[in-house]
């Protein structure tokens, strides 16, 4: 009764201002081929008073005076403000708003600029975009939508860290992701621990905090040319977030529901036929048995993602608002794992001296709560023992008693029969091995904006981004005892990350005559204080008493540490952006950066430039009329990075419990003090062109780019001699070369349908051209159980080596004397886990009131290992062993001795090269993957024709990773197990790759 | 224009100074030396590090000579059951070991030592040097040790005869040291193995030159005769009783082997322990194993319980092998490891008095005395009767699960003492019980086997042995550790060098010989 009563008044209050209107207006909308536009808003310019265009194009508006300005707007076109000057009716043929002509762009400290200046590549994405389905980390749904950007999420689920590399891998031992930055103001997107073959849980970053809900749109910046205002974290790229504000004259509340449900879409092929015998671990029967079948399939769940959200933004011309509460519930599809994350947004922007000075202020509240994330590898993993279960004994009873009485120890402990390291009953490591991490995060920004002159601004700005974390993994006494003590082990830690930042930018633009001048000067202070806190593990040493989680209960030879990392930066920094005749523009940039860790070093002081040029062929000369833009640019920038804390000159450390009764040893620091010690440095270099044709309906954009990175920081072991143990040196030479496109076309545009479709293809060389030139052996990373993913000179960013079969010259495989493969003596390369080439192509349909949106993303070219698999045919538990034993032989070109073998026992060939270590050639694949990853469905009501009191309503139904239109690899190569640098492109018994469909509700009032 | 100087004047300000980059580049929690000056812990607290150092871990130890010794083997079958144990190095790790944590921490220990005038701390931690190079040269021949910390662009390595020179000349000067200062009592609070007691450490010098000199017999018996001589003349003495053990505390980690048998089930009994063990009826066995999981596996001496692994076993699946004798449980709860006992010193002045060395007493007593101090010192119990057993002998070994590994005892010895007995024969009980003594504490079990040929091991099962690394030959066993990889990369030159020294047509491979291992008869 209530709201209907709110609902009169509405519509009362709505006709009353229809009462002071004198004057109507009418007339129709069209694009530039004359075809009607439906949905084009008509408002009477500073008012409220406004209506759109219906299906036809034709609109009517009773207006308060016969000289108003009529606005008219609609997506994709110019906004054009009409005098309305006596006339009654105002038919008006909009023109298309080519991207890259007019569009205004944020750039590296939130700059505004014009992309048709800029000299560099950048992609916007809008967080409509983003959020069409239903993603809750933003990076995961940027995959396909930005060419250039190389995304992979972590297989762990809800909270999970994703993996974002622009224009290859350039850092050596650190991250080559890109800087994320928050209207302007870099945030923190530390990376928790990953896991590797033995085990390990993802420890997420520092995206999943973000609420998508927030964004009002992405700016992506490929390379350093585009950050070198950012200095040195900007050199693998920036993703600039723009968040939404409150506007003037709106009030809008926003209420949005999704409901998302995750299966397991991609299990290894099993067999169930074949079983154990004299009670072995592996499934080597050669007597087909009854068994169970479906356990596997049924240990998992099915997660469902629940995210509810609401925004309410409003303001007038002095103060803005925008508040939003967003939260998610989900359940994973590993039993027991649950995500609660909950999302407080404010932000205000209030004028105030006569509208010189703006002051704003942005806060951000996230609380995550993980548990029981699963993780991969081979210990306490729930997976080894689901997959490798002997056959012929009966899982239910293990499923059901995962515990078992202990007399000796009266107390609970693992029931299983296996006593592998890597082997644990499933139900009992979900249920008995507790695993909690949480996050609480706040960043707080104000900023302070003052226009001192007519073409002088002038902005202070300050941030602070903090995180509480807490890790507390807790594992059951009478578990495994290669992982678990025998009264339980405790791995606890917590922390906190704490940046601070500040930043003061001058700013002025003017014209003279034909020249335009944007130029900035500005100086920024960061001081961030990371994994300040505590973490303590017993590991294998027994706790005094049996699960008791408590440092009270911690025996005397157990350490508790204490950590930090520490860095300060200062940055001066000034940037110039010349325009002759809006058609040439050069740019020049230089920042200088002050950063302790290079402290005592002399090179604590360093500067780098940039330069670009823009040439807007478009203005300079008459193009044929089809073309409607064109733009070439080229530019060149250096940008240099600190080296990381407490490396110049360390002190030494505790490094034992000691005995009971002594004191524990000093570990003295054996490093050679590295008081030369250079920040590394990257050069890029990018040229590119960009074109729009037909009124801006289709468009092109091209980018070369060509980047060295020299001067890496790399650990070095000293000579065994020198009296030292490991020193440091600046060496090496990668380069990353290659290039990105982006085509974008609207073929279908009528009143009732359009097509919009874009591709964004990429590719990326990279190659180690020098590591360090004395030591041409030198490499970073090494053999990881069979699989080895390495970086050395001649080679690029983690290739792949592995054992192939030992052959001969003839190409047959050796025997060994009792029939065995054998293995060659050395690891060769087969690949690299990196793609050559990535594709996205998006295309949207809207059909009336409908509207569908499917991306197809595509990575070419690399390798995929799958240890998991290797695994599951040395214990004769894949499909394919209980196929060849089927048929009692297997086919084989090898040789035994000198006799010609050419069929062989499926237990001697599975067992030979499955496993760790073995002969891993079978399991290479081929890492490319053509997938549906988005597919959504749509419907916008028709709020007037339905008369629902809202403004907007839309309802989606969403699909993501339906399915693979090509695949090789036994799993989703994108669905990573690690996000770290090792390990991609890997598979160890981690969480099978899983498909999500739901739906999103969203009413805007 | 105001207004800017304005805005002008706080972008200065943000640029501040830089003064505290040098704090701020600190780690709070990192103790300075500064700190460490106080109560004068700043020289004696990396001790304790230094002499838990002298001891390696599985890929050192369990997988290298306890192995080779057949102390100890794997049930896994660790990369594809082609590695160290079959003669197929995989792991190299030692060296690492030694410089990293003990010549490199020494080092500073030295300079400090110094720079704060307190040589004696200097005297202690070279001669820690010398307990931890002496255990590494017999890995792998020429060490860098003389050339140690210098600035060359390549550190060369000493020949073995320089070495052993200058061990000894080193071991004159320690022992002056430390003769001189029987009342210092400035190492007690860093030392777990003597609480800095001066006298204990006196005895150690004197066994070490013991155990080197005996290291010698066959390469140079002069000098190996004047060094033993000296030794068992120095008024400090030897270490004679198990009080004076050099045992080395294990600071709160477990013992190795017990972490790789019981946590994670790489490690076994070797299948020579028990051929010897059960053979000769040792009561020690208990304190050593435990019982196999299954009867059936130790079917072959009903009453006995245990089964070890061949060592270089063929090995199919690890769970074949994991219910075999793991150690005792005793050693879930050790503090301590042994690293020098008074029974290896009778049973050095056992050969030595074979040898016809002064002051080395009558071999008989010294042999039955190093046994009782082995069963006293284990907890053993039996000793008598075992000493006076002249009719057991060593049994052949039967592997259960996989008869490739079977084999046939090649020793016939007994225990008893028979001074009828030749040299040979006398030399071989002597050194097969100072085997069975050694039990994790295996390196010297590996130098005497490769200077006298006892005790009378077999051969590898499965030797996988080949030109990448060096050939055995079927009736041989593995020589020595080649260099790693590290030296041969970033110290060629040096390795080149140090090569040359080991005889002509020396390879650095697992088939060279060390210069003591002369593969010349005994006497």
């Amino acid at each position: 009764m209530k709201k209907r009563l709110y609902l009169i008044l509405i519509v009362l209050f709505a006709s009353f201002s229809g009462v002071m209107a004198q004057v109507k207006v009418s007339g129709t909308v069209t694009d530039p081929e004359g075809i009607s536009i439906p949905g084009v808003s008509v408002v009477q310019k500073g008012t409220t008073n406004g209506t759109t265009t219906d299906a036809d194009g034709k609109y009517s508006l009773s207006v308060s005076s016969a000289n108003a300005d009529l606005q008219f707007s609609f997506v994709g076109m110019t906004t054009v403000t009409e005098a309305l000057n006596g006339r009654s009716v105002i038919n008006l043929k909009m023109k298309s708003e080519s991207v890259g002509i007019n569009e205004v762009v944020v750039t590296a400290l939130g700059i505004q600029r014009e992309k048709k200046t800029l000299t560099y590549a950048s992609q916007q994405v809008s967080g409509t975009e983003l959020r069409v389905a239903a993603n809750n980390n933003f990076m995961e749904a940027m995959s396909g939508k930005a060419a250039g950007i190389d995304i992979k999420t972590s297989n762990s689920g809800a909270g999970g860290s994703t993996k974002a590399v622009l224009r290859g891998n350039k850092s050596l031992v650190g991250l080559s992701e890109p800087l994320y930055v928050i209207d302007g103001i870099p945030m923190v997107n530390n990376k928790g621990g990953q896991p590797g073959s033995y085990g390990g849980v993802d420890g997420g970053d520092g995206l999943s905090q973000i609420n998508p809900g927030d964004i009002e749109s992405i700016n992506v910046l490929k390379g350093a040319n585009a950050s070198i205002l950012y200095g040195s974290q900007g050199a693998n790229g920036v993703v600039l977030i723009t968040t939404k504000k409150g506007k003037a004259e709106k009030t809008t509340v926003t209420i949005s529901s999704s409901t998302m449900l995750d299966q397991v879409s991609g299990l290894p092929d099993f067999q169930y036929d074949y079983g154990a015998v004299n009670n072995s671990d592996y499934n080597w029967s050669k007597t087909k048995g009854n068994y169970q079948r479906d356990y596997i399939k049924n240990f998992f769940q099915t997660g469902v993602n629940e995210t509810n959200s609401l925004s309410i933004s409003g303001g007038n011309d002095k103060t803005t608002v925008y508040f939003s509460y967003s939260n998610t519930s989900a359940k994973g599809v590993m039993p027991t794992n649950t995500y609660q994350k909950n999302n407080f947004t404010f932000n205000q922007s209030t004028k105030l001296f006569d509208d010189k000075v703006t002051i704003s202020s942005n806060v951000m509240f996230s609380d995550e709560v993980s548990r029981n994330r699963p993780g991969a590898g081979y210990y306490n993993n729930p997976l080894t023992g689901l997959y490798l279960f002997a056959r012929e004994r009966d899982f239910g009873s293990y499923k059901t008693h995962y515990a078992t009485f202990n007399k000796d120890r009266n107390m609970d402990v693992m029931n299983w029969y296996s006593t592998e390291e890597k082997q644990n009953n499933p139900y009992w490591e979900i249920n008995k091995d507790p695993k909690l991490s949480t996050t609480k995060r706040a960043i707080a920004s104000v900023k302070l904006a003052w226009d001192v002159a007519k073409h002088l601004k002038f902005e202070v700005r300050g941030n602070i981004d903090y995180a509480n974390k807490l890790n507390d993994n807790r594992y059951a006494a009478g578990g495994n005892s290669v992982s678990v003590s025998p009264n339980g082990t405790w791995s606890y830690s917590k922390y906190t990350d704490q940046a601070l930042y500040t930043d003061g930018i001058l700013s002025y633009n003017n014209t003279f005559g034909k020249f335009s001048v944007n130029a900035i000067a500005g100086a920024s202070y960061q001081h961030n204080t990371f994994s300040d806190g505590m973490s303590v593990g017993n590991g294998t040493v027994s706790l005094m008493y049996p699960n008791f989680f408590s440092f009270a209960n911690m025996p005397y030879n157990v350490m508790f540490n204490q950590g930090i990392n520490k860095v300060i930066k200062q940055g001066a920094f000034a940037n110039v952006q010349l325009g002759y005749k809006e058609q040439l523009f050069l740019d020049l940039s230089a920042r200088n950066d002050w950063a302790s860790t290079l402290a005592l070093t002399g090179n604590q002081s360093y500067l780098y430039p940039a330069v670009g040029l823009s040439w807007i062929l478009s203005q300079s000369v008459s193009l044929p009329e089809p073309i409607s833009f064109a733009k070439f640019r080229v530019s060149s920038s250096q940008t240099a990075n600190e080296v990381p804390f407490n490396v110049v000159n360390p002190a030494n450390s505790i490094n034992g419990a000691g005995t009971p009764s002594g004191i524990g040893g000093i570990g003295r620091n054996t490093q050679v003090p590295f008081t030369n010690l250079k920040p590394e440095v990257i050069t890029s270099n990018e040229i590119g062109t960009e074109w729009r044709f037909f009124h801006g309906r289709a468009g092109l954009e091209f980018t070369y780019y060509d980047d060295v990175s020299t001067n890496q920081f790399l650990t070095l072991g000293a000579p065994s001699g020198s009296g030292y143990t490991y020193f440091y040196v600046n060496a090496g030479k990668i380069t990353n070369k290659g290039f990105e496109l982006t085509i974008d076309a609207e073929p279908v545009r009528s009143t009732t349908t359009s097509w919009k479709t874009s591709i964004n293809l990429s590719q990326n060389k990279n190659k180690i051209n020098e590591l360090i030139a004395s030591q041409p052996n030198y490499q970073v990373g090494g053999d990881d159980e069979g699989f080895a993913s390495i970086i050395k000179a001649g080679g690029s960013f983690n290739d792949v080596y592995i054992y192939k079969f030992n052959r001969n010259d003839a190409g047959q495989i050796i025997l060994d004397a009792n029939g065995n493969p054998t293995k060659a003596a050395k690891q060769v390369k087969v690949g690299n886990v990196n793609p050559d080439f990535i594709l996205g192509w998006n295309n949207t349909v809207t059909y009336k009131d409908f509207y569908l949106s499917a991306l197809i993303n595509a990575k070419f070219g690399g390798v995929a290992f799958s240890k998991t698999e290797a695994f599951l045919d040395s214990y004769g538990v894949s499909k394919r062993t209980a196929d060849a034993r089927a048929n009692s032989t297997m086919p084989i070109n090898a040789i035994k001795g000198t006799t010609p073998v050419t069929s062989i026992d499926p237990e001697v060939y599975y067992r030979a090269v499955g496993d760790r270590n073995r002969i891993m050639e079978p399991y290479i694949y081929s890492r490319t993957n053509v997938r549906l990853g988005q597919l959504v469905l749509g419907y916008n009501f028709n709020v007037k024709k339905l008369k629902l009191p809202v403004k907007e309503a839309s309802f989606s139904l969403i699909g993501r990773n339906l399915f693979f239109f090509y695949k090789k690899a036994p799993y989703d190569p994108e669905q990573a197990m690690s996000t770290g640098n090792s390990m991609q492109s890997n598979d160890v018994f981690s969480v099978p790759n899983t498909r999500t469909y739901g739906f999103n509700l969203k009413v805007t009032f | 224009m105001k207004k800017i100087f304005i805005a002008f004047l706080f972008m200065c300000s943000l640029a501040a100074c830089t003064s505290n980059f040098v704090n701020e580049n600190q780690n709070p929690y990192q103790i300075t030396d500064q700190m460490l000056t106080q109560d004068f812990n700043l020289l004696g607290s990396p001790f304790s590090g230094l002499l838990f150092n002298l001891f390696g871990h599985q890929i050192e130890e369990d997988l290298v000579h306890d192995s080779f010794m057949g102390y100890m083997n794997t049930p896994t079958p660790f990369v594809g059951n082609v590695n160290n144990t079959t003669y197929y190095i995989r792991w190299n790790v030692y060296w690492d070991r030694v410089y990293g944590s003990v010549m490199s921490p020494s080092k500073q220990v030295i300079d400090l030592a110094k720079k704060n005038n307190l040589p004696l701390f200097a005297s202690w931690a070279k001669f820690i040097r010398l307990l931890s190079i002496s255990k590494l040269t017999a890995y792998h021949g020429p060490v860098i040790y003389s050339k140690y910390g210098s600035t060359d662009a390549s550190i060369g390595y000493d020949s073995e005869s320089t070495l052993y020179n200058t061990f000894f000349a080193q071991l004159d000067s320690f022992q002056t040291d430390f003769s001189a200062n029987k009342s210092y009592v400035g190492f007690k609070k860093f030392d777990p193995s003597y609480n800095g007691n001066m006298s204990a450490w006196s005895k150690l010098i004197n066994s070490m030159r013991l155990r080197l000199a005996m290291r010698l017999t066959n390469v140079a018996p002069a000098l190996a005769k004047a060094q033993g001589e000296k030794a068992m003349a120095d008024a400090n003495g030897l270490i004679e009783t198990n009080g004076d053990n050099f045992n080395v505390s294990l600071l709160g980690n477990l013992i190795p082997v017990a972490m790789i048998c019981f946590q994670w089930d790489d490690t076994r009994m070797g299948a020579a322990m028990e051929s010897f063990m059960v053979g000769l009826k040792d009561g020690r066995i208990s304190k050593y194993f435990s019982a196999a999981d299954f009867p059936n596996l130790y079917a072959d001496h009903p009453s006995v319980p245990y089964k070890g692994i061949r060592n270089g076993a063929y090995c199919d699946a690890k769970i074949d092998k994991v219910p075999y004798s793991r150690v005792s449980y005793d050693f879930n709860s050790v503090q301590t490891r042994r690293s020098f006992t008074a029974a290896e010193v009778k049973f050095l002045k056992a050969e030595a008095a074979l040898r016809g060395w002064a002051g080395a007493g009558s071999a008989k007593a010294n042999y039955e005395a190093g046994i009782s101090l082995s069963f006293a010192d284990w907890g053993a119990s039996g000793a008598d009767s075992y000493i006076a057993d002249a009719t057991s002998t060593p049994i052949n070994y039967v592997d259960p699960k996989d008869a490739r590994n079977s084999f046939t005892a090649r020793s016939t010895i007994t225990v008893a003492w028979n001074e009828g007995d030749s040299n040979e024969l006398k030399l071989e009980k002597i050194i097969t019980q100072k085997y069975l003594n050694n039990f994790t504490n295996t390196l010297e079990a590996w130098v005497d086997f490769r200077r006298t040929g006892y005790p009378k091991i077999p051969h590898v099962a499965k030797n996988d042995s080949s030109p990448d690394w060096g050939v055995i030959p079927a009736d041989q066993w593995i020589k020595r550790m080649p260099f790693t990889t590290g030296e041969r990369n970033g110290n060629a030159a040096a390795v080149a060098a140090a090569v040359s020294t080991m005889g002509a047509g020396a390879k650095d491979d697992i088939a060279t010989r060390l210069w003591w291992d002369t593969g010349g008869p005994n006497f």
